[in-house]
């Protein structure tokens, strides 16, 4: 970023002001079959992902949980699950598109008692200090503009040795798999958002955003600065996609 | 710091961390556990007893297989089972082995000497899951009736229980006839009678040797501790 008032939309250089609704458009534009898509993108593989997700948690019963840019709400599915009656789990996006598929899928499983929905910012999370036992952002942090902002917001609302986990594309560790995966990003998957949603672009700035966001070892060190402590990632899928963990210290620094 | 690293220095006292999972891309161990969860919840849905007596058992059993090396994590839940591969709750019993001394634990349940297979912490909780899986009893014709429809379902599962029981009653005759066939045709084996006269025979020669073997005991007890043994030994100790 060049200019403090521009920032990154894919590869594209746009005001700071104007990203919040570049990616909005993006993703009103494909809610309706995100799901479809990110089944035939990831062949299924982003539900393993997100298991992986679940289970670093540690979350149990009685818990308070955000999970924020929670799309269609997988994370929040087997939160309220684990979480039980006594627990809370907060579905969040900042897309109301996005947020009403959740909700609307959630609601057709039966989940209804321990689930809340609320459209929010990530930078600006309105919410109490020391809220929650931990805050999840799956495949959400690379589209907020401004992620330090969001990092620290999301410190705040934790609870002291809350923890916080990231679940992002990141950078793939070999190179012959960087290669396929340049290909497969950059020529099949708009192809496919083509196909199945008449979208092409939104898929090519979802190839694209995934370049622009910061690496594993960049991201922990964001951590770091927000304050968290104990951070760690693990690369899945040979680094193609990486879950960070960070804690919220009890004093904070 | 490897990212691995990072996750074994931020565990405290309590916690259990899955070994396999520092040298394993973590979607391979989850692709298994996801894979065997979902086969033991689909079979479960079709006995609906022991999906509900399983949702019952919220301790953790924790299973670690020797070779491969693998550990993950059992408890009931609401749709059956849960698998995972890390777990910072406390685990209630840990069972380690290979994959087919685990297996056999199974249909063996009252046995663990011998079996391979090491127990730590409460046993309770593995005979609570192994009086489950003893009676297990899925609805396959259900299952097969929900794939095939409610008319081909019932007939294809007709055909697959007679073919099951006419395969059981054969293999049961096949043996009784090759019983027959050794000792009577072929004669490389004795027949049932002459081999329980043998055995007879030599339970009666051990009790035989036995009695034996108690009397020469008694008889040397007997002279070890006679009047005269015990005047020799005096005199030889005042001398």
């Amino acid at each position: 970023m060049n200019n403090k008032n521009t920032t990154h939309f894919g590869y594209e250089e746009v005001a700071v002001e104007d990203k919040a609704n570049r990616v909005a458009g993006v993703f009103h534009s494909v809610a309706d079959k995100y799901d479809l898509m990110n089944d035939l993108m990831s062949g299924g593989v982003h539900r393993l992902w997100k298991r992986v997700t679940i289970e670093l948690s540690a979350v149990r019963a009685g818990h308070k949980v955000l999970d924020i840019a929670g799309g269609t709400g997988d994370l929040a599915y087997k939160f309220s699950k684990l979480v039980g009656k006594d627990g809370q789990v907060i579905l969040s996006d900042i897309n109301s598109s996005m947020l009403n598929v959740g909700r609307d899928r959630l609601i057709d499983r039966g989940v209804n008692q321990n689930v809340n929905y609320v459209q929010l910012d990530a930078q600006h999370i309105p919410f109490d200090n020391n809220s929650f036992d931990c805050v999840t952002i799956a495949f959400g942090l690379r589209n907020v503009t401004d992620k330090d902002l969001a990092l620290r917001s999301i410190l705040r609302v934790l609870k002291p040795g809350g923890r916080l986990l990231v679940l992002e594309f990141s950078k793939p560790q070999n190179k012959l798999l960087e290669k396929v995966y340049d290909e497969y990003s950059f020529r099949l998957l708009p192809a496919m958002g083509k196909l199945i949603t008449n979208d092409a672009d939104s898929y090519r700035y979802l190839a694209e955003s995934i370049r622009m966001h910061p690496d594993q070892n960049t991201l922990r060190g964001m951590m770091d600065e927000a304050g968290f402590i104990d951070t760690e990632y693990h690369n899945m899928t040979g680094g193609i996609v990486a879950l960070h963990k960070g804690i919220k210290p009890y004093i904070e620094p | 710091m490897s990212s691995h690293d990072a996750a074994d220095s931020s565990a405290n006292d309590s916690s259990v961390k899955n070994d396999s999972a520092s040298n394993t891309d973590l979607t391979y161990i989850q692709a298994l556990t996801t894979a065997i969860e979902t086969a033991v919840n689909v079979a479960l849905k079709y006995d609906p007893a022991s999906r509900q007596k399983i949702a019952a058992l919220q301790d953790i059993l924790a299973v670690k297989i020797t070779v491969p090396s693998l550990c993950f994590y059992i408890q009931g839940q609401e749709e059956g089972i849960r698998v995972f591969s890390y777990c910072e709750s406390p685990v209630s019993t840990h069972l380690t082995g290979s994959p087919i001394a685990l297996l056999s634990l199974l249909k063996q349940p009252s046995n663990l000497n011998n079996s391979g297979v090491s127990l730590t912490g409460s046993t309770l909780l593995l005979q609570q899951w192994q009086e489950i899986l003893q009676t297990v009893d899925i609805d396959w014709e259900d299952a097969i009736s929900q794939v095939l429809g409610d008319i081909v379902g019932p007939l294809s599962a007709s055909g697959l229980r007679q073919s099951a029981t006419y395969a059981k009653a054969q293999l049961q005759e096949q043996g009784r006839l090759l019983a027959e066939y050794l000792p009577e045709e072929l004669k490389i084996t004795p027949s049932k009678p002459e081999a329980e006269a043998f055995f007879q025979q030599i339970d009666q020669l051990k009790l035989q040797v036995d009695r034996l073997s108690a009397r020469i005991q008694a008889l040397q007890s007997q002279i070890n501790t006679s009047p005269e043994t015990n005047n020799d030994d005096s005199s030889k100790e005042t001398s």
